[in-house]
């Protein structure tokens, strides 16, 4: 606790910096002028309150490692410096009362944690190297390395590169393969920045890959009927027995697109066929699922596009358009239902529905009926018009001609 | 000479008479065309209000209940009345900002849920829970008279 009391200046003159600014070598001077923007000199923290030393002294005498002074930190010393005030819950309530203080906890059980810790791996990352040294913002920041649109690329400056990464003998593409994702388009595309980037799915203190057992469960945290669904049904408990995980097995894991039809069913690009033939029985339920989904989506889009042409034409058919919401609704539940993978469950949700399409889709062919009826009686009074028109000349002439 | 002056004579009566009877019957139904029509028009259909930006409720403001929800149409989309466990009425755009479902009130729940997803919103539109991306869209519930009426903010 002296060196946090040391560390925390204030107001006052911080030695280090003024010193670090003046030698004129970038490597000195940088971390110098990046710490003015970071989120502990704001707090009123100075060099010392990590590396040690003393700031009130100046040159050399002020790194005297009498007072604890550290230098650079090794990976092992970086958890135990931040750990020192971030893991202290009294400590950092007097800064942010609802900061998680868990953070070292966590980071131990990480795959990071437990290789520097067991094997002494001097590579993995510690809190530096996903918090930025000197240039640390909250992660709400967004110039923060850690801010939800960045996380990605902190993670990928490691995880990306194959010639660190060698040794590790995992794949590197993982970044270039979120990037692709449809979480990354709703996050930087939509602006959504709850999508899931690479923290949300592996933590992030804890990091590690998520077991098979609990991807579900991972996935469930926003996807939460369709998780449940599948949990309960028999697919879930075979994909257990199995070693495969749940949700990944079908939609990928860091490359996952959005979702289609044809994914559903024994057809070119579906995902059932991993497993089975359009002769077994999943295949056929799969074939059955689709083709009832299907039905629904033709019959919606029937139905929305004689309501459109209706409504383009300049008809009230506000009514219908409203009704056929619940269609919509019906679609969205229904694709969300296979993944019970049971074709009742799908029917259940597919019959209302129909039901409304066809109603919405009558409803729209009266209208347009109507339509034609106004034009053709637009043509008639037309036809009357110019007749009138043609009566008048012929009335006027003569009546000149008798003159 | 004469008869065939009065054969004309007789002709163009008669021609006259026709060209008359033409005219006043096309006159007429020229008449019943353009009212008509016109009538259909200036009749107002029997549906109800219908605007983009304003809905007049049939709802009365007495009738509804504290930490109650209900569907209303506005325009041709569904959008939802929510009377807080307070008593304070509000609106939002009932269409789900993940996939366009529905939205209903969850009394337990004090909130609004989206039964397709499990998406939540709280009563600011929020969106709290499950995959929805953004809050719903809130519109302004203001009184006339005994009517609610609500409208489009900005």
């Amino acid at each position: 606790m002296l060196l946090f009391a040391a560390g925390n200046l204030g107001a006052q003159e911080d030695t280090c910096t003024t010193c670090h600014l003046s030698l004129g070598i970038e490597k000195l001077t940088k971390p110098a002028e990046n710490y003015k923007a970071d989120i502990h000199v704001a707090k009123g923290f100075g060099c010392v309150a990590c590396h040690g030393g003393d700031a009130t002294k100046m040159g050399m005498e002020a790194m005297d490692k009498a007072k604890g002074y550290i230098g650079k930190p090794r990976p092992a010393q970086i958890i135990q410096v931040c750990g020192r005030c971030h893991a202290d819950p009294r400590f950092m309530r007097q800064y942010n009362p609802s900061l998680r203080v868990d953070q070292v906890a966590e980071y131990a059980t990480s795959v990071h944690g437990r290789r520097l810790r067991e094997q002494n791996d001097q590579k993995v990352a510690t809190c530096a190297s996903c918090h930025k040294p000197h240039s640390i913002r909250p992660a709400n920041d967004a110039r923060s390395s850690v801010h939800p649109t960045r996380v990605a690329d902190t993670c990928g400056s490691c995880h990306a590169n194959a010639e660190y990464m060698a040794s590790y003998k995992i794949p590197t593409d993982q970044m270039a393969k979120y990037k692709k994702s449809v979480h990354r388009k709703m996050m930087i595309e939509k602006g959504d920045l709850s999508a899931p980037t690479c923290n949300d799915c592996h933590g992030n203190h804890g990091a590690a890959p998520p077991g098979v057992s609990w991807v579900g469960n991972v996935c469930g945290q926003c996807h939460p009927v369709n998780s449940e669904l599948f949990s309960k049904s028999r697919h879930g408990q075979v994909f257990v027995q199995m070693g495969i995980p749940g949700c990944a097995s079908c939609h990928s894991n860091h490359e996952i697109l959005p979702t289609s039809d044809a994914m559903l069913g024994v057809g070119a690009n579906a995902v059932c066929t991993g497993c089975h033939t359009d002769q077994d029985k999943g295949g056929t339920t799969a074939a059955a699922m689709r083709q009832s989904i299907e039905q629904l989506r033709t019959e919606y889009e029937k139905a929305h596009a004689v309501l459109a042409k209706a409504e383009d034409a300049g008809m009230e058919v506000s009514q219908p358009l409203f009704d056929l919401n619940g269609a919509k609704t019906a679609l969205v539940k229904a694709r969300a239902s296979i993944h019970g993978f049971k074709l009742d469950g799908v029917n259940a949700e597919v019959k209302p529905g129909l039901e409304i399409s066809q109603k919405a889709y009558a409803r729209g062919i009266k209208t347009l009926d109507e339509l034609q009826f106004r034009r053709k009686g637009l043509a008639v009074s037309a036809l009357i018009i110019v007749a009138l028109i043609v009566g008048l000349v012929l009335k006027i002439r003569r009546l000149e001609g008798k003159k | 000479m004469m008869g065939q002056d009065e054969a004309s004579s007789v002709q163009n009566a008669t021609r006259r008479n026709f060209l008359n009877w033409f005219l006043g019957t096309t006159a007429g139904a020229f008449i019943v065309s353009v009212l008509y029509p016109l009538s259909r028009y200036l009749i107002p259909p029997k549906v109800e209000e219908s605007t983009s930006r304003t809905v007049t409720l049939s709802i009365k403001p007495q009738e509804v209940k504290a930490n109650s929800g209900q569907i209303f149409r506005f325009g041709s989309q569904p959008a939802i009345l929510v009377s807080t466990p307070a008593g304070e009425l509000k609106a939002f755009s009932a269409v789900c900002t993940h996939l366009a479902c529905i939205v209903q009130y969850r009394a337990d729940l004090g909130q609004i849920w989206c039964a397709c997803h499990n998406g939540h919103f709280d009563l600011n539109g929020k969106n709290v829970e499950g995959p929805p991306p953004k809050p719903l869209e809130e519109y302004a519930v203001n009184f006339r008279g005994d009517q609610l009426v609500v409208s489009k903010k900005g």
